[in-house]
């Protein structure tokens, strides 16, 4: 290897003479701007010094489109050591790269390679994005690189926003957008309050085009967190709502209303043929021997989550118009649009009134009110039966009839009504319909603990758990349920295991089983130590560094009961103190109480609104606090 | 003209077209065929009815053949598969692959490409089949193709196969890569048939074990094609428990094909061929070990390094001057080198290579390693046997078939015999695999100067004692009791260190070690251009200095997952002995933080509850499953860890509950043993936890199931601070 390499390196060198870039070393200046910059932000190790985006529009008169150009300048510098970062540009059939120049700070050109690669999603099966990308290496501290960037968009529909944070800190951040007087575009300002932006305006005289430049300095980098809310919600962002241009003196509309993007919508539906009869026979099989609508309309909804599997193809304009149902009936795969006709193709096929309908999930901020591509990402089917508007997302598994996943409920829909459209809103559950009982009654002897547990889960804790067990292997389905009860810790033997039907999404899930515990009990001379709680929920979630919101997946309601009996010739002499605390967000308490030869621990935990604000995190932190020593407290048992 | 020459082409492409759905139609009738015999077998056993999935028809082919050096190598597996569950339809529901690619076998062409072709058959419950277009179906995106398989459904059978034709030219011998497999796989196999079809100038290398049937051989219609099979059948999917070698305990097979087109080629072959092409050679004879390596480890090598170095320095043992020539060489052949890859890899240096002169010795493989030490070895007349030997994970010696599954290595005949085998940046003389030690070896030397003698040996084997690690842990509770402090020196030897030394030691660490150790020049010392020594020292040191950084904050993520703690502060590590110049020499380091102790203090009124026996870090927690195992039980090497903990009693309070953090369990598999005492304000605790062989018979899984429980239940061991 090494001749092989030896050999490659005289190569190189000869075609390379010039790999030392003179003049590119950093300056005194610019090492002490690095360690500034540094102190501002320690955890992260590259920043821009600048960072622009000049906008402007052209018409594509051919194809009577609006055209963008983006043209991005960074001015990176290293404020670690080292650091090895990768520089990357997405792109995909609506949009092209012109221009990407990675160039050493005296403007001359660098010799990294960019690769050019289909980007590959696991969500997506196949998708017509596209990366530029390489590798960048800044091999001192200060060292910077200029990068320029030139985008270019087909169709303004598909420039929906521009963020002022991005991957990395930025010392001043410039967006222009340039509007000629032909086109109409509102740029409406997102999430600026509490931040310093400042606007500015100027019109050029001769052509009338409008400048709008936003600046803001010292740009934190976008945070690196899980479970956070999406980004439209935490950083302040312009949202470009392209509303129409004017062609030969006739003002063409682009989404100058809600109406506009719902015909736009309506025309790529309108293009299905609908043909039905690939899955009649299948809708007569579900419906036939139904005995109420309600219960058609279930076999039809459960068919769907159950026998269509979930495979994505975004590719041009499969990223907005749904595949033909008749299609997704044969393949028995599809995307949420795919499901979502399917679903509705059926129902109107057993003669129900079903409708297509666009959501953006909570993971988006927009309602219909900003007409524009980006205020949904998701199709679900509504069901109008009885004046009532029932929505059915396919993509959910276990989902039952009438209930809706947190990441839709409270959500805008926009259903098709012919020429209009219906906006609604999918109603919300309040935690308790996803709650959790946990039952234990215990015995305390010698060493161990043993005796009997019971677990209910509603909703969605229900939900999320027969998905999981049906996701799992025929052969490792018992032993998951094992490990599931015991938490994977051996000190818990679990038996005699009963379980409602784990398919059956529509009742309730009860589990009962037999518990032995070993290891918590600890006697030292004539005092027992209990060790009681062997769920500890919550311990780990204390929120201490984190800077945005913590969204859980779904609302919670946990109540858990534990009474444990405790020998004859013993007492209690010391239980720790009881705890609760009470807000918007969240109701929670502990507490120990005796009632005759047994110590009942109550547990209440109230997640209400599946969220923990930031401005909840200071009381939160001092009660998870307040959690975790009392689950390191032991109960105290003294020989009478 | 030029429409003639368009037209020549549209031709020449249509008949290309036309030749690849020929072979794609081959492969399909191949398998899917009127002489299908699967074709209706739809049924699968009760006895696997509850299975994930079942495969109802395994068919894995091998195909050689040749004209002149082109070889023609196809290989393809058929599988029939009926899904049980959603799992199994979800492993099923996307398929990847590339239809055309370069072959990486023999002479690089840039014209000659394989192909790979893929049939996909859907069979519903009631016995409807329906066949994938998976042309149209497929979608192909940089060379990559993707199907998604439509109408799929758990109940389903899916019957696909693989079929890959890969032409190349090879003058020379060539050989494919070798292949050792069980029989089973994830889901139970019904009926499974292993096929191979060869000609002349192809050479099978061929073995069944572990009571898997043998490969026989099917009448052909010609003499010069041959055809073999192995068919099993009722085949229980593989589960690979803890401490297992599944090619050691599973009825597996395992082959390799050599393509050599004349006796000269045959010499040449690097491997262990059978005398005749229709021999399936099923086993390796001492002598054949022999003929194969009698002329291939000749000593040789340019050794004046080692002359100049061992210039002026006189020694009265030749183990010692063997032991020095060894380091030295790991040194001079392998690690002064490394700073160059590391240039390099971070793009500092294009071409640091160039800085070390004209061709540098630098050794890069076991063989070239053997001839170079054995020209020293011949030069100092110090006399040498050369070892052969097999890794134990895939049987021993007498089941030698392959020749890349050697290991070899020099016997040095010094009074006290001494080994080296081919080093890494951190290996020591006297260190070898520890998947050879112990183990069944050959021999080999010569009486004159060619290898003429091969006989029987056994390598050495490590005890549990040579392979240590040791931690004398010291730790002290905060006032409030809310953080603990802890300095904790590590020490590693035998077997447990190398890993140790890789993850612990930056490069700079070791070579900088030997540069000093043997005065050579480093990389920046032969840089001569001062403007580039200067831009190089920079950006090396900043290189460093993040490398640095970054393993410090690995280093205190272990540091706190393996104590069990949280929020570690003032972490500091420092190397006290990197241990790289002896087998039984200790890499010792030592490490300080403190952190929050939520999982290991616990308020118990107005006492406190230490759970002490966490800090001797996670144990083997059997699961009941594992309790039953039925496999033998094959371990890497025998070893033991040692812990000494010394806990700081806090003032105003004594400890209670020492009785049960004295253990004591001890087997002749291995052994837990632990105490504890007080002295004067320390609390403390001695574990030592012992396995005392690398192989025990499943019989003895119940003394070994003692020594683990013992030691997990010591992590469970509390004791009470009491306030006095």
């Amino acid at each position: 290897m090494f001749k092989k390499l030896y050999c490659l390196a005289l190569v190189i060198s000869i075609s390379l003479p010039l790999f030392s870039q003179k003049n590119v070393e950093p300056t005194e200046t610019e090492k002490t701007n690095a360690s500034k910059l540094k102190a501002l932000y320690p955890d992260d190790h590259v920043a821009l010094q600048n960072y622009s985006d000049v906008i402007t529009f052209d018409l594509d008169k051919r194809e009577q489109k609006v055209t963008v150009e983006q043209f991005t300048e960074q001015d990176y510098i290293n404020m670690d050591s080292r650091a090895d970062i990768q520089m990357y540009s997405f792109y995909d059939g609506e949009s092209t790269i012109g221009v990407f120049d990675i160039n050493y700070k005296n403007g001359k050109p660098t010799s990294f390679y960019l690769k050019d690669e289909a980007y590959k999603s696991s969500d997506l099966f196949h998708n017509d994005a596209r990366v530029k990308y390489t590798h960048v290496d800044f091999p001192l501290k200060g060292y910077r690189y200029l990068t320029e960037l030139r985008k270019h968009y087909k169709d303004i529909k598909y420039f929906t926003k521009l963020y002022f944070n991005s991957e990395y800190p930025t010392v001043k951040r410039t967006i222009s957008i340039e509007i000629p007087e032909w086109l109409d575009v509102e740029l409406k300002e997102m999430n600026f309050e509490g931040y310093s932006i400042k606007k500015n305006v100027t019109t050029d005289s001769k052509s009338k085009a409008k400048t709008f430049t936003f600046t803001m300095e010292n740009v934190p980098a976008m945070f690196d967190e899980s479970n956070a809310p999406g980004p439209t919600y935490i950083y302040p962002h312009i949202l470009i709502l392209a509303k129409s241009y004017t062609y030969n003196d006739a003002v063409q509309p682009i989404f100058n209303s809600t109406q506009d993007l719902y015909n736009w919508y309506k025309s790529l539906v309108d293009e299905l043929e609908n043909d039905n009869s690939a899955f009649k026979d299948k809708v007569t099989e579900l419906t036939s021997s139904a005995k109420s609508d309600e219960e058609k309309i279930k076999n039809i909804y459960y068919w769907v989550q159950d026998n269509i599997r979930y495979i994505a193809f975004e590719d041009g304009i499969a990223g907005f118009k749904p595949d033909e149902a008749s299609n997704v009936y044969n393949k028995k795969y599809g995307d949420c649009k795919g499901m979502a006709n399917l679903t509705k193709q059926m129902l109107v096929e057993a003669g129900f009134d079903a409708r297509l309908t666009w959501i953006g999930t909570k993971h988006i901020a927009y309602d219909y009110s900003t007409p524009n591509l980006s205020v949904d990402n998701h199709m679900i089917c509504t069901l109008f039966k009885d004046g009532q508007a029932i929505f059915l997302d396919g993509t959910e598994k276990f989902n039952a009839y009438g209930e809706y996943a947190d990441r839709i409920q409270g959500k805008q829909v926009m259903i098709e009504d012919g020429d209009k459209f219906i906006l609604k809103n999918v109603p919300t559950h309040d935690a308790q319909f996803n709650k959790e009982n946990i039952n234990y009654t215990l015995k305390l002897s010698e060493e161990s603990i043993s005796g009997k547990v019971d677990k209910t889960y509603r909703g969605e804790s229900r939900s999320s758990l027969l998905y999981y067990f049906n996701t799992l292997k025929n052969d490792k389905k018992d032993e998951f349920l094992e490990y599931y009860l015991n938490k994977g810790n051996s000190n818990i033997k679990v038996s005699g295991i009963n379980t409602t039907d784990l398919l059956d999404r529509d009742a309730n899930i009860d589990i009962s089983y037999d518990i032995n515990i070993k290891n918590a009990v600890s006697s030292f001379d004539d005092l027992i130590y209990v060790d009681l709680d062997i769920d500890k929920e919550l311990s780990g979630y204390e929120l201490e560094k984190r800077k945005t919101d913590y969204m859980f997946s779904s609302k919670k309601d946990l109540e858990s009961n534990l009474r444990l009996e405790i020998p004859i010739g013993y007492k209690v002499s010391h239980l720790p103190e009881n705890i609760s605390v009470k807000s918007k967000n969240y109701d929670m308490s502990v507490a120990f109480s005796k009632e005759g030869n047994a110590i009942v621990y109550k547990k209440r935990f109230k997640i209400k609104n599946a969220q923990i604000e930031t401005a909840d995190f200071e009381e939160w932190n001092g009660f998870i606090k307040k959690l975790n020593t009392l689950y390191n407290e032991q109960i105290i048992l003294t020989k009478e | 003209m030029k429409i003639k020459l368009l037209l020549v082409l549209a031709l020449a492409y249509s008949s290309v077209m036309m030749a690849q759905s020929k072979e794609e139609l081959a492969a399909k009738e191949f398998f899917w065929g009127a002489n299908d015999s699967y074709k209706d077998k739809n049924d699968i056993p009760d006895k696997w009815k509850n299975e994930s999935a079942v495969v109802i028809y395994k068919n894995e082919n091998y195909d050689f053949h040749k004209f002149g050096k082109n070889v023609t190598y196809t290989s393809s597996v058929r599988k029939r598969i009926k899904l049980l569950d959603k799992a199994s339809v979800e492993e099923f529901s996307e398929f990847t692959y590339t239809k055309r690619f370069r072959s990486n076998k023999g002479r690089y062409s840039w014209r000659e490409k394989g192909n790979n072709f893929v049939g996909i058959k859907i069979v519903k419950p009631d016995g409807t089949e329906t066949e994938l277009d998976v042309e149209n179906e497929a979608v192909e995106v940089d060379g990559e193709t993707k199907v998604a398989i439509s109408n799929l459904e758990v109940g389903d059978i899916i019957d696909y196969y693989f079929y890959r034709l890969e032409p190349f030219k090879s003058t020379y011998a060539f050989g494919f890569d070798p292949v050792e497999v069980s029989l089973g796989e994830e889901y139970p196999i019904m009926d499974f048939k292993l096929f191979f079809e060869t000609e002349n100038d192809f050479f099978i290398n061929f073995n069944s074990y572990n009571g898997a049937p043998e490969l026989k051989q099917v009448e052909t219609e010609k003499r010069s094609i041959r055809r073999y099979e192995l068919i099993a059948s009722d085949i229980p999917k593989n589960e690979y428990p803890r401490w297992f070698y599944p090619l050691v305990e599973l009825p597996s097979y395992k082959f390799q094909v050599y393509f050599a087109r004349s006796g000269t080629f045959e010499d040449r072959a690097m491997a262990f061929l059978p005398e005749k092409e229709d021999i399936i050679k099923k086993s390796v004879s001492k002598e054949e070990v022999l003929n194969l390596y009698d002329t291939r480890f000749k000593p040789d090598g340019d050794i004046g390094d080692i002359k100049d170095f061992f210039k002026g320095k006189d020694y009265t043992s030749k183990e010692k001057k063997v032991a020095d020539a060894y380091y030295y060489m790991r040194h001079y052949y392998l690690t002064r080198f490394i700073e160059a890859f590391y240039a390099q890899e971070a793009k500092i240096s294009y071409n640091p290579f160039m800085y070390y002169g004209i061709n540098p010795v630098f050794i890069q493989n076991q063989k070239q390693f053997i001839r170079h030490f054995t020209e020293f070895l011949k030069r100092e007349k110090i006399d040498y046997e050369i070892v052969i030997a097999k890794k134990r994970f895939d049987g021993g010696i007498e089941d030698l078939l392959i020749e890349k599954n050697i290991n070899v290595l020099v016997k040095v005949l010094t009074p006290n015999p001494m080994y080296a085998a081919f080093f890494g940046v951190h290996t020591s003389i006297d260190e070898y695999s520890a998947q050879i030690e112990g183990t069944d070896a050959y021999l080999l030397s010569a009486t004159k100067s060619k290898i003429d003698v091969i006989k029987d040996g056994k390598l050495p084997a490590s005890n549990h004692n040579d392979n240590e690690t040791k931690k004398n842990i010291e730790v002290s509770l905060n006032e409030d009791f809310s953080k603990m402090n802890f300095k904790v020196v590590n020490s590693f030897k035998g077997f447990e260190k190398e890993a140790q030394l890789s993850e612990r030691l930056l490069y700079s660490d070791y070579v900088n070690e030997d540069y000093e150790k043997y005065e050579t020049e480093s990389l920046l010392d032969l840089i001569k251009n001062k403007k580039e020594k200067a831009r190089f020292k920079k950006e090396m040191d900043a290189l460093n200095e993040k490398l640095h950084e970054k393993q410090l904050e690995r280093f205190k993520n272990n540091a706190q997952s393996e104590y069990n703690v949280k929020e570690a502060e003032d972490y500091s590590y420092s190397i006290d002995a990197t241990g790289r110049y002896g087998l039984e020499t200790y890499f010792t380091f030592t490490e300080s933080f403190n952190a929050q102790n939520d999982n290991l203090v616990k308020k118990a009124g107005p006492n406190y509850i230490v759970e002490i026996g966490k800090l001797i870090g996670g144990q083997i927690d059997l699961t009941e499953k594992e309790r039953k195992r039925t496999e033998n039980i094959y371990m890497d090497y025998p070893r033991s860890y040692n812990y000494e903990i010394r806990f700081s009693i806090p003032k105003g309070y004594s400890v209670s509950g020492l009785d049960k953090l004295n253990k004591s369990v001890d087997n002749s598999t291995g052994s837990f043993k632990s105490t504890a005492t007080v002295e004067g304000d320390e609390l403390v605790i001695n574990t030592s936890k012992k396995y005392k062989h690398n192989y025990e018979p499943n019989k003895n899984w119940p003394l070994m199931i003692a020594f683990l429980d013992e030691a997990n239940q010591f992590t469970n061991e509390k004791i009470l601070l009491k306030k006095e």
